[in-house]
């Protein structure tokens, strides 16, 4: 980061002041890598939804004696060339031991189902496999809730931008709120990229780390308008781009001193999950992560820079209007 | 301002230690071989499916009935809310349109030992068809089941909702709970009518649920203004548990149950230990990090945020009264984690602020005052959103009776079934009582803690505070 010096009048204040509204072209590229990124991920991974979202099968064995679920996985992957889940259980009435497979495939007919249990039985010879129950499960309540949360997440959307606008309304609350809720898509956009490049399922897992950006950058960013709006008190002379700039550099500290926490709380996570092996919740730690340190960036750069954007474009338009 | 003397900080200390103490030990008395918890500690904490694993339950129409795709959704929906109504909140269910079978999972009960996996299925799979009913007439139909034969008055679509309540029915009788139903316009008129026929003749209403009578009261005035009354020697579970039975709705057939098996975690076994360490080892070093960096305010953050988890643990549990608990899941984690976080960005906004404005020359009394009161406009700005997305979700995805979903599903999601999807109400949920435990710890008990400790003599030095030595 190139550091300008300016000197404007600004009694509160003595420290640097770093030129972040000059670094439109820095963010514009970010955008567009996480974007493309995103698109990438997609085109590579397709349609990645876990089975309550997108249906599939799920078949159940019983078996006696001893047997890892996850060589298990191993050996159906191998079959079906997708990724499975392995779970294992008990029936309660008669008390045998089973372990029930989970795929996303939908049309696992019953030919391939044979073909995986004359694998599976040849495989674990001495634990007797028996095939108990195939279901293909539908995801229509899924597919509605995936709906509802789309819905929810906007309507949520909606409410902070009114509370911004009003919050925040010497300082021009609507273009705020509207930046706001830009620099939080680029989060959700750069925990999605990842997620995707990983290969991690679309489970409720992901939904959640979804949420919890949605909170985290929402807040990140109005620790800033928060300044901004002191500031405003502050500097009754300064332009819109010196409120910004100092608002930013003096909130500086404090975003990475933060950032530092809940990045590396999610970095611990992550490397005792791989340590410890479980790495279904990879697809949770590792995309949140990528969305708390987009979070960091795009509150300090894109939301405020967006809205000096903004808020230029303005005056030059009611300037025209004159 | 209220004065804040040297006390204050060790009454603060000794309130956030008992709470902390109470609400990950609990508090039980074994009285025998009973053991009854007043409060309930980090033991009773019922964890989600995704953690523990829980019960599999396979359900199919009884007698080879064909259900439709519409109606196998229709039971999905009522299962759902049931298991939202019982309290838990996380659960996986699937339907299978072409063996028409419904699975269902769902996690242990916290304290399994007299926890009954196959009753839990069986009130899951129950009808629970409300009917109303002239006369008490009974026939018994081909499997030699006696089922009512009377002439049905209301059926549970002509009920808007259900509530349980505890009231005196009149002057002279005891209270008793009961169950009060709010009648919709063809509840009303049906009603109505019926009653004003029956009024003053021998002929009783009687109240069923699926094939057993609940109570058979005479009707002695016609009544038309939409409300009725369930009376039937109930206690306040059995009340509050018909009242979500009718509320949840009938199931669209008699379903039975194919298989009933228990079921690993879907993220393995002994995940959860994994977490409990991570977010050990993540407290542990967020600890030694506030205090390294903010010295006296640092030590006070970290009180403040053993509160805060402690309270967290203490909302999961239903430590609080008036509150019901909730299920321990992963994104119910993620809740407490983005509150957590929220706590160390309110101590670190403050602490940063301490420090500017003592290197503004200021008075150590009004630097800490003034920083208190500056950063809160940001804490309460950037909690506030939090507890709107907090609400927003726990009223799209929660219990459909509950307040805040009542007024959501009548307005946003009025095109969506009321679901209720348990693992992001707890994110809500946790996320909505960290949020309240940021204003009580990180902003209330902090400040508390600060300024009491700024009257010491030995802690006036404002290197402690990250200033300047003036």
């Amino acid at each position: 980061m190139s550091i300008k010096k300016k000197t404007p009048e600004k009694p509160a204040y003595n420290g640097k002041v770093y030129n972040f509204c000059g670094k439109k072209k820095l963010i514009l590229v970010v955008c567009v890598t996480l974007f493309v990124a995103l698109i990438v991920g997609i085109i590579i991974r397709g349609d990645n939804r876990s089975i309550e979202f997108k249906g599939g099968t799920m078949l159940t064995y019983t078996y006696s004696g001893d047997l890892s679920t996850s060589d298990v996985k191993k050996i159906v992957e191998d079959v079906t060339g997708e990724s499975v889940t392995v779970r294992s259980g008990e029936d309660i009435n008669t008390g045998d031991a089973q372990f029930t497979i989970s795929m996303t495939t939908g049309d696992f007919d019953a030919d391939r189902q044979a073909e995986l249990a004359t694998k599976l039985k040849a495989e674990f010879a001495e634990n007797d496999l028996k095939d108990a129950e195939a279901v293909n499960v539908t995801s229509t309540t899924g597919k509605e809730f995936l709906f509802k949360c789309v819905i929810a997440v906007i309507f949520a959307a909606i409410v902070i931008i009114i509370y911004i606008a009003v919050r925040f309304r010497n300082i021009g609350g609507w273009s705020a709120g509207m930046c706001s809720v830009f620099a939080l898509l680029n989060d959700l956009v750069a925990a999605m990229a990842v997620s995707f490049i990983f290969g991690f399922e679309f489970s409720a897992n992901t939904v959640a780390v979804i949420l919890t950006i949605l909170g985290y950058s929402i807040n990140n960013t109005i620790v800033i308008y928060d300044r901004i709006r002191e500031n405003r008190k502050l500097m009754p002379k300064a332009t819109l781009n010196e409120l910004i700039n100092t608002g930013c550099s003096q909130s500086l500290t404090r975003s990475i001193r933060t950032s530092i926490t809940t990045i590396s709380t999610m970095l611990i996570i992550t490397i005792v999950v791989l340590i410890k092996g479980y790495s279904s919740l990879l697809g949770f730690s590792v995309p949140l992560m990528a969305g708390l340190i987009s979070g960091t960036f795009t509150s300090l750069f894109v939301a405020p820079v967006t809205w000096s954007w903004w808020k230029g474009r303005e005056k030059v338009k009611k300037a025209a209007a004159k | 301002m209220k004065k804040i003397g040297k006390s204050t900080f060790f009454i603060v200390v000794a309130f956030i230690a008992l709470f902390t103490f109470s609400s990950v030990i609990g508090l039980d008395y074994a009285f025998g071989d009973k053991t009854k918890t007043y409060i309930k500690g980090v033991d009773d904490i019922r964890l989600g499916i995704d953690i523990k694993g829980g019960v599999d339950a396979t359900f199919e129409p009884a007698d080879g009935y064909e259900a439709s795709q519409s109606q196998l959704d229709a039971a999905t929906q009522i299962i759902k809310t049931r298991l939202s109504n019982l309290g838990i909140t996380d659960n996986e269910v699937y339907s299978d349109d072409k063996s028409n079978r419904i699975i269902v999972r769902f996690p242990w009960q916290a304290g399994e030992d007299n926890f009954d996996p196959k009753a839990a299925v069986k009130e899951l799979g129950d009808m629970a068809q409300l009917t109303f009913r002239k006369g008490t007439e009974t026939e018994t139909d081909a499997d030699g089941n006696v089922i009512p034969k009377g002439e049905i008055v209301l059926e549970g679509t002509d009920i808007d909702n259900a509530d349980y309540i505890y009231r005196q029915m009149n002057q002279t009788s005891d209270p008793e709970w009961v169950v009060d139903l709010k009648l919709n316009s063809s509840g009303v008129s049906k009603f109505a009518a019926a009653t004003s026929e029956l009024a003053g003749s021998s002929t009783p209403i009687s109240i069923w649920m699926d094939n057993y009578m609940i109570s058979a009261p005479t009707v002695n005035n016609a009544i038309t203004d939409g409300s009725a009354v369930i009376t039937g020697n109930f206690t306040g579970e059995s009340a509050k548990k018909l009242a979500d039975q009718i509320n949840g709705g009938a199931l669209p057939f008699k379903m039975v149950t194919v298989s009933t098996n228990t079921i690993s975690p879907t993220m393995g076994e002994g995940s959860l230990d994994a977490i409990l360490l991570a977010a050990a080892i993540a407290f542990g070093l967020i600890a030694i990090y506030m205090i390294v960096l903010y010295r006296l305010p640092g030590c006070v953050a970290v009180i403040a945020l053993i509160g805060q988890v402690a309270g967290s643990i203490a909302a999961i549990t239903g430590w609080f009264g008036f509150m019901h608990g909730s299920t321990l899941t992963v994104p119910g984690i993620a809740g407490i984690i983005l509150a957590v976080g929220m706590g160390v960005d309110a101590n670190i906004i403050t602490g940063e602020r301490i420090k500017e404005e003592l290197r503004t020359g200021k008075s150590l009394d009004s630097a800490i005052r003034i920083a208190y009161k500056r950063a809160f406009s940001a804490i309460l700005d950037g909690n506030i959103t939090n507890v709107f997305v907090a609400v927003i979700l726990m009223g799209a995805f929660g219990v459909p009776t509950s307040f805040f979903s009542n007024i959501l599903n009548k307005t946003i999601f009025r095109a969506f079934g009321a679901t209720a999807e348990g693992f992001v109400y707890s994110f809500g949920f946790t996320l909505l009582a960290g949020v309240i435990l940021n204003f009580i710890m990180g902003v209330f008990a902090s400040r508390l803690m600060v300024t009491s400790l700024s009257k010491f003599k030995c802690f006036k030095n404002r290197k402690l505070y990250g200033g300047d030595v003036k």
